[in-house]
């Protein structure tokens, strides 16, 4: 395995993560490649099904995003903790893939009352990112991103990507 | 205009009559919700899940209703049963997973049985006790294990398989008579192939129950969706109605969405339910607080589980036909989730504002006004759904939804001034 790929593949998972707490959505999209595909998934142990709670391409990403300010939203800050497991490069292919763990907390703004909760951080999600990822030359570019959250209580949810 | 000190506050606007408004400790006294959870939620059909999260036989789910611990089992016979989740020994809650099956053994119990893991009785499928242990040597001859059995509890699998649950024996309605015709608009679509569960997740909210069930009744806050919504305003919209059924239960109309309105969305007209027109949206809310929500290819269940005055659990589920190919159920979640998902566009919001409701309306809060006076010849802005339902809340409480302090004959209640 190449060191520096491995290296340049964290380098863009905390990369991705920084473009998305900031609320960067182009900034996190231009990371991802054409044909980027995210989905957030869970295991329900209630209905015992693997669920798909959001799903789409890097074009209904860009769509979502771009809709997000003519709605009303939860605007209280995400800050996702993200630590890189394990990354997998296969220089023949020019593919890689990784596992990250995330936790995501949530510090109160006006989601609920901004007077008594606004500054309060609480835990929000918990889960792990499955990446995968095309090499080109010096570039790495997301071509899949799937979230697994173990967390299945999800309150009022969100509109944004996590 | 200026606004309104605090005597003009009190006071209810002069134009509107009395009933077209509810007093806000509805909402919010502790001892109001104690007395719901008695007079309503323990007496009348609460949908607890739907027959395919346990499709074979000794699987099970359980969940409660009104703090009492219930769980739902699929028989041999494949017959569907509910019990009270509770041993008659000790009163410990028999199982405590969300679901699974009985076909295995556990640690403290043998397979196909209900064991409570503490001192290993166990329970056969409809309810019976089939072990004691070590019975002889501490009760003699004086315990009949047909003494200990379950509590069973009404039980029926209805409405597009939904699994039905009554506390109340004495319940003189089935589920088809308790729902009093306002299924019928979905019947055909829900009830021509088995239905299957695809989505689940649950919120815990910081508002009372009935606030959730008011968003679900009224679609005059179209205006907090209104970049999504404006698929949906034209005059065929507008002219959805809202008809009242009795038991408090309400039928929104359909009309078509066009769905390819709203920017990054397509026409959702490939994927529908058996005899539902494409695109087509209606929606059950069913007294105390069911949602039942067929919006062209997905339907929506929501079933609320009241914690307190102001915290209620809401579980929701989205559903399919058990026949889906793969690319066909794909786009039913996909349909699902982008509205109704925990990262969609509709739920997100609607969820924001019954917390800000709560917000307002704490069990510390002053008394408030909560208005339910639109009338628009009951179509989808006239809030006529959420007069239905308190007038059935009256008469349930014999309180009056206006002043609680008065009995429900002695209030000025929408319905009885209205008839």
């Amino acid at each position: 395995m190449s060191t520096d790929t491995a290296a340049a593949i964290r380098d863009l998972i905390y990369k991705a993560t920084l473009c998305l707490d900031d609320l960067d959505w182009q900034g996190w999209l231009d990371l991802c490649d054409e044909d980027f595909q995210y989905a957030i998934k869970a295991y329900s142990p209630e209905i015992r099904k693997d669920m798909c709670y959001l799903n789409g391409s890097r074009e209904d990403l860009a769509n979502m995003t771009e809709m997000l300010p003519k709605h009303n939203t939860d605007h209280s800050p995400l800050s996702r903790h993200t630590v890189v497991y394990e990354v997998g490069v296969d220089e023949s292919s020019g593919t890689a893939q990784a596992v990250s763990a995330f936790t995501v907390h949530q510090t109160q703004l006006d989601g609920t009352n901004s007077h008594v909760d606004a500054g309060e951080s609480r835990l929000f999600l918990v889960g792990k990112y499955y990446d995968k990822f095309r090499i080109d030359g010096d570039a790495v570019k997301f071509v899949e991103r799937t979230v697994r959250l173990n967390t299945r209580r999800l309150d009022k949810g969100s509109h944004w990507p996590i | 205009m200026p606004a309104r000190n605090l005597e003009k506050w009190n006071k209810p606007p002069a134009g509107l009559k009395p009933g077209e408004w509810v007093d806000s400790r509805i909402y919010s006294d502790q001892d109001l919700f104690e007395e719901e959870l008695t007079k309503i939620w323990k007496k009348t059909w609460i949908p607890v899940c739907h027959e395919s999260e346990l499709p074979e036989p000794y699987d099970f789910r359980t969940m409660s209703i009104a703090r009492e611990p219930v769980i739902v089992v699929r028989g041999p016979d494949k017959q569907v049963r509910a019990f009270l989740n509770v041993c008659p020994h000790r009163a410990n809650t028999i199982e405590l997973r969300p679901s699974g099956s009985f076909k295995e053994g556990t640690a403290s119990g043998n397979p196909k049985h209900m064991t409570c893991m503490f001192h290993a009785w166990q329970f056969d499928m409809k309810g019976n006790c089939v072990f004691i242990s070590r019975e002889k040597e501490g009760y003699q001859d004086r315990l009949c294990p047909q003494d200990v059995g379950l509590r069973r509890l009404r039980c029926e699998v209805h409405f597009g398989g939904f699994v039905w649950v009554c506390l109340d024996d004495k319940m003189d309605k089935s589920v088809a008579q308790w729902g009093a015709g306002c299924f019928e608009a979905l019947q055909k679509p829900l009830d021509a192939e088995p239905l299957e569960v695809f989505h689940y997740h649950k919120a815990i909210i910081p508002c009372n129950y009935k606030l959730w069930h008011d968003t679900n009744c009224e679609f005059y806050h179209d205006y907090l969706h209104y970049h999504n919504r404006i698929t949906g305003f034209n005059d065929a919209y507008f002219a959805r109605k809202n008809t009242g059924f009795p038991n408090g239960h309400v039928v929104v109309g359909s009309f078509e969405v066009q769905y390819d309105q709203y920017k990054g969305f397509e026409s959702r007209k490939e994927v529908s339910f058996p005899h539902l027109p494409p695109n087509h949206w209606y929606m059950i809310d069913m007294f105390p607080g069911m949602n039942f929500n067929l919006r062209g290819s997905a339907l929506r269940c929501d079933i609320m589980t009241p914690l307190s005055p102001d915290k209620v659990m809401i579980e929701f589920r989205g559903l399919g036909l058990k026949s889906d190919d793969p690319e066909t159920r794909q786009a039913r979640i996909e349909h699902h989730n982008t509205i109704w998902g925990p990262f969609g566009r509709n739920l997100h919001e609607d969820l924001l504002a019954v917390t800000g409701q709560g917000a307002a309306m704490h069990p510390d809060a002053d008394r408030r006004r909560i208005l339910h006076g639109r009338h628009e010849n009951e179509t989808i802005h006239d809030e006529i759904g959420m007069r239905h339902f308190y007038d059935e809340w009256g008469k349930w409480m014999d309180r009056s939804p206006s002043n609680p302090d008065l009995k429900y004959g002695e209030g000025h209640n929408y319905m009885a001034v209205n008839p």
